[in-house]
């Protein structure tokens, strides 16, 4: 029997029971939607924390500190960063910074406290070769790196209220730390930055930046931390083992390598994408199981049907095929409509999602976004996943309907006419 | 005239619960080409059996049937079914046409499973319905033809494919007196134009005796064959 003829017959028993075949097919329709649905706006949400996570870290910027957060921190040496810089390929700025602790910094004029938490020396043009979107001066100009009595403040250290700074470019205001090494300087505001938000571990609105040269001896020349501008992320792992290996005793550092937590996150979010993919895939077995019920009873219930066609010459195979090809169009017909409702469905969920996710009133604290605006998720759909999708529903159909169909195949032609 | 099929010693039992019920004692005959067999006995007789097996529904348990030269003890279930379909042409008591399928589509059905165009295959359905006086009921399901057209339908697909043997196991038995003549008088008609074998099964005696030969059966033995008392001519 041509297999035409096969699919024609198949199709016309299903159109003659149409409310059955449609309650069957839309038992895979609904697998299908939850598995397309699910990995598409599972992809969404992961590239949009991903990109939520690119925005928070400078994925190129890896953060080099002595010692380690736990056993205690020293500091290094320009010979430290000099051997960075000349041998370790892939790097493409390296700058030191000097954290000064205990500052305070008040306007000279009207001794108006400013704000700021962390008061940093800085090469100013290799900064703001590292951080291009960060360190954009609102007023003023970043100074070239000769002047030492200037300084640059972060958005928050002196618009405490939004509106008007505590001080102003060109204006002066003290320095003074209480150390060791006690520092009293009065600096002229060069810049102020706009607003920037958190890089990986701190926000530098809440900084304050001298130049280098503006920090006496003896401690000019201990940095607190090294910035490392890499050219290619993916290689932060090996740059990062690179830099260690500068040092003589490599594990008298730490590196924080923003590409590192970020394949971790992708990780779990993937492992998370497959959890919801297995519930899904949950959904079209139980459509299958359908598939099989109502086989058998349509087995059943056409036993004599298939005695007569035995009867007047059907092979077992051919009525193997015509109730094969019955349970592959519900599979066909149920993903294709899977597909487009999957589609509909991540469009529709993606955008409910979106609405509870905008920006919500954010507290002034430390740590906060860059910007506070929304996150949305948009469905992503890959053709590997509806394809994927798609044949598993058709091998699905196939499986289950293929007892039933062997059941009827099996059929003994002489008992089959007798049945009533 | 050759023998174009042979039965020799065939015994076949069923198993009802724990027992075996023996439906056919040894039975032997052979028909020749188009001759007109009826076999006639009564109901639980065996005679249903037997036709079950020289149309290769079903297999003897010993004995052996040759059909047109094929041993169908030898033969798979699909090489079976293909000699079903291609030199086998069954009618039933209670017509088993599929009722979702109009006449013309019932009939087709042996060519459809033999692969044939579509169609030619709905051409030479429609001769076959002419032939058997349905032209105006091709377009017809079975539920809106009478037990008569239901049975000529029946006899239109058995012939369709053109076989060698058509088997028709009580094709009046559902049928009114009149009606049931008139399908017999049909199937005899198309005996003597095609030259088909035609085995009929029947417990009626008017009918058994429309026969070339009559095979008498009863309690799975055959008792007796006898020649048409009216010489063939009904």
């Amino acid at each position: 029997m041509r297999l035409s003829r096969i699919l024609a017959m198949a199709w016309e028993n299903m159109t003659q029971r149409k409310l059955r075949t449609s309650l069957t097919t839309l038992g895979v329709v609904i697998g299908i939607t939850a598995i397309i649905s699910l990995a598409s706006l599972g992809e969404g949400f992961r590239l949009g924390v991903k990109e939520r996570m690119e925005q928070g870290f400078e994925l190129n910027v890896l953060i080099v500190i002595p010692g380690s957060f736990t056993s205690g921190l020293g500091s290094f040496t320009p010979q430290d960063v000099a051997n960075i810089r000349e041998n370790v390929t892939g790097v493409e700025i390296v700058t030191p910074i000097i954290t000064l602790p205990q500052a305070k910094l008040n306007n000279t004029q009207t001794n108006e406290g400013l704000n700021a938490i962390t008061v940093g020396a800085v090469n100013f043009s290799e900064m703001s070769q590292i951080f291009p979107d960060r360190f954009i001066p609102l007023t003023g100009e970043l100074p070239s790196q000769e002047e030492n009595d200037t300084v640059v403040l972060g958005f928050r250290t002196c618009y405490l209220n939004d509106v008007t700074p505590v001080v102003n470019v060109g204006e002066n205001v003290t320095l003074q730390i209480d150390d060791s090494v006690p520092i009293n300087k009065t600096l002229q505001v060069a810049a102020i930055l706009n607003k920037g938000g958190t890089s990986g571990i701190t926000n530098f609105d809440y900084w304050a930046f001298i130049p280098l040269n503006a920090v006496p001896a003896p401690i000019n020349e201990k940095y607190n931390i090294i910035l490392v501008k890499v050219s290619d992320p993916e290689k932060s792992e090996q740059i990062a083992k690179d830099i260690e290996n500068t040092f003589e005793n490599p594990y008298s550092i730490s590196i924080l390598v923003p590409i590192a937590f970020m394949r971790q996150v992708d990780r779990i979010l993937n492992f998370v994408q497959l959890f919801l993919m297995a519930i899904a895939s949950i959904s079209l077995l139980v459509a299958g199981i359908g598939i099989m019920n109502i086989m058998t009873v349509s087995v059943m219930e056409r036993t004599r049907e298939i005695g007569i066609l035995k009867a007047i010459g059907a092979k077992s195979r051919t009525v193997l095929g015509m109730f094969l090809a019955e349970a592959v169009l519900i599979g066909i017909i149920g993903g294709l409509i899977g597909m487009f409702t999957g589609y509909g469905v991540s469009y529709g969920l993606a955008y409910v999602l979106s609405s509870f996710m905008q920006p919500q009133q954010q507290q002034d604290t430390i740590f906060r976004t860059p910007e506070t605006h929304g996150m949305n998720i948009n469905p992503v759909f890959s053709p590997e996943w509806t394809i994927t999708a798609f044949v598993f529903a058709i091998i699905v159909c196939i499986i289950f309907g293929l007892y039933p169909a062997r059941k009827a195949a099996k059929l003994n032609p002489v008992e089959a006419l007798r049945y009533e | 005239m050759k023998a174009l099929l042979e039965a020799h010693d065939i015994k076949k039992a069923y198993r009802m619960g724990k027992l075996l019920v023996p439906a056919l004692r040894g039975v032997s005959f052979e028909a020749k080409e188009g001759e007109f067999l009826t076999i006639f006995g009564p109901s639980g007789s065996g005679k249903s059996t037997l036709l079950h097996l020289i149309g290769g529904l079903d297999r003897p348990d010993e004995g052996e049937i040759i059909i047109d030269g094929f041993n169908i003890l030898e033969m798979s279930g699909d090489k079976l079914a293909e000699l079903r379909l291609t030199k086998i042409g069954f009618v039933f008591q209670f017509f088993n046409l599929l009722p979702r399928l109009t006449a013309l589509r019932n009939v087709e059905l042996p060519l459809t499973i033999a692969g044939v165009p579509e169609k030619e295959a709905m051409e030479r359905a429609k001769e076959m319905l002419t032939l058997v006086g349905l032209e105006t009921r091709i377009n017809h399901k079975p539920t809106e033809l009478s037990g008569g057209e239901q049975q000529r339908v029946a006899i239109a697909r058995a012939l369709i494919n053109n076989p060698k043997i058509v088997l028709a196991d009580e094709p009046t038995g559902n049928l009114d007196t009149k009606t049931g003549w008139e399908i017999v008088q049909l199937m005899k008609k198309l005996n003597e134009e095609k030259g088909q074998t035609f085995i009929v099964v029947t417990h009626d005696p008017h009918i058994a005796e429309t026969a070339d030969r009559i095979i008498h059966i009863k309690d799975g033995l055959i008792e007796a064959i006898k020649e048409a008392p009216r010489g063939n001519k009904p």
